[in-house]
């Protein structure tokens, strides 16, 4: 289990705080009135990369009460049948969190794997859920669009992360503020 | 004096994972609970929408304007050869104007012979576009006219030329517009001249096929498609757009609003189609007890019914 203190509680809680500024800044950008016509392109998923980026790199940063809140917000604001997606979402960092200790000595392509293979886990579950509940859903192409830009655009994200937030894995051996070995 | 940090939490784990477990279930629940009870939730939805999104508006309307004005920026790069074709295009419109002007005063005039009457309660309410759907999947507005302005979901949304979708839950300061080209947008229209009946199915594409038509043979590309009224939600005749045909051989709509660009939208107050429920009774001379039978017909219309 993660349980990692690699920073002080003030980091902890202003990394916390940009995680939702972020989300929030994220989902204005996708409300603003620039794209009426029907794409036939999906882009990433922002939000998706962003907690799956904390979740591998620094999970302490995103506890899953944060991602349900942020992501049950996004499912109300962006017509998503509500908390299907937030579930999945959480269920998905808290796997990527676990796996978050194993992931860090491993070089980047694995992490990449992990992250590619949890998005697939969310957006296929969210469709084979959907569809046993007989909800209408997107055409299968735009999804799939959005499945491989999303993957394709984690490095990105990740380099955002860490040039901008400084969310980088913690390396081997590093201390925190105690002098714990995490 | 390191010591490993995970011994010490280990008694949290089973707590964290019971918490987590926990969350989960209850926002798949939440799920069920729409999947169940839908109206509540969207309404619960649209409440959130209406505190939510006006409240983003000091930082959406400078970064939108920023955006616009970028946008314009790109088109200064071609403005010689736009140049051209609006010259070009003002050409055609000189002559479409006559056209137009000749055609308004033979159809005023023609109204007059006929003394028809245009619906006079068909008015509308102007709202500006604050938000789209902002996922790819979903095509609909947020207008900044709500309940407290008299929207009435089901009302049809006009961009002053034409059809852009209907009100889709209103909230008490924004109301939601489902445009017809959301994969679950149905609308009932009529395609003229041939009179033919049909339904405009939303796929998330520009242009929205045309089912359930019974005699495609009479429909061709270019034929004008005017609500139609069926069903009573809508106000009958508003242009929606013209056919056109896509490589496939299928019959689409080429819509006449213009989607590209949606920034002011009409919400036309629709107070019912009023329907005749009287199937007509005979109409026979009006008799009174000391009056002849045999009454001249000219003279005496006794419309009773």
């Amino acid at each position: 289990m993660a349980e990692h203190a690699a920073a002080s509680p003030a980091r902890i809680w202003s990394m916390r705080a940009i995680y939702v500024v972020i989300s929030l800044g994220i989902l204005l950008l996708e409300l603003l009135p620039q794209q009426t016509m029907p794409r036939t392109f999906a882009g990433p998923d922002m939000i998706l990369l962003l907690t799956f980026t904390f979740a591998l790199r620094r999970p302490e940063f995103i506890p899953s009460g944060i991602v349900a809140m942020v992501m049950v917000l996004a499912d109300l604001l962006l017509q998503r049948p509500p908390g299907l997606m937030a579930a999945l979402t959480v269920l998905a960092s808290q796997t990527l969190r676990n796996r978050s200790d194993g992931v860090r000595t491993l070089p980047f392509t694995v992490e990449w794997l992990t992250a590619a293979l949890a998005l697939c886990g969310v957006l296929i579950g969210y469709r084979i859920i959907l569809a046993i509940f007989v909800v209408p859903q997107a055409p299968a192409l735009l999804v799939l669009s959005q499945l491989f830009s999303t993957a394709l655009a984690y490095p990105l994200m990740v380099l955002g992360c860490a040039v901008l937030f400084g969310v980088r894995r913690v390396a081997p051996g590093e201390v925190d503020t105690l002098g714990h070995r995490i | 004096m390191a010591q490993d940090r995970r011994q010490e939490a280990d008694y949290l784990t089973p707590l964290r994972r019971l918490l987590g477990s926990v969350l989960i279930l209850a926002l798949f629940g939440l799920f069920l609970f729409w999947r169940i009870d839908s109206p509540r939730v969207e309404r619960f939805r649209a409440q959130v929408v209406d505190q939510v999104v006006p409240s983003f508006d000091w930082a959406m309307a400078p970064v939108d304007g920023t955006l616009n004005i970028l946008r314009d920026f790109q088109s200064y790069t071609r403005i010689h050869k736009q140049n051209q074709e609006l010259r070009r295009e003002l050409q055609q419109m000189k002559a479409w104007k006559e056209a137009a002007l000749q055609l308004e005063q033979e159809n005023a005039r023609l109204l007059d012979l006929n003394k028809v009457r245009l619906d006079p309660r068909l008015t509308h309410v102007t709202g500006v576009v604050m938000a789209d759907s902002g996922s790819p999947f979903r095509q609909s507005l947020l207008l900044n006219v709500g309940a407290r302005d008299g929207i009435v979901d089901g009302w049809a949304t006009m961009d002053g030329i034409g059809l852009v979708g209907r009100i889709s839950g209103v909230g008490s300061k924004t109301a939601r517009v489902l445009l017809l080209t959301d994969s679950s947008s149905r609308l009932p229209v009529t395609i003229q001249p041939s009179g033919q009946r049909a339904l405009i199915e939303g796929d998330n594409s520009a242009a929205p096929p045309i089912e359930f038509l019974e005699a495609p043979e009479l429909v061709r590309p270019g034929d004008r498609i005017i609500s139609s009224g069926d069903g009573g939600v809508f106000p009958a005749g508003l242009l929606v757009g013209r056919v056109a045909q896509d490589p496939g051989g299928r019959l689409r709509v080429r819509l006449a609003a213009d989607f590209e660009r949606l920034e002011y939208l009409r919400v036309l107050r629709h107070l019912g189609t009023e329907t005749i429920q009287d199937p007509g009774t005979l109409i026979e001379p009006r008799l009174n007890g000391e009056e002849k039978t045999g009454v001249d017909l000219s003279t005496r219309e006794g419309v009773d019914g």
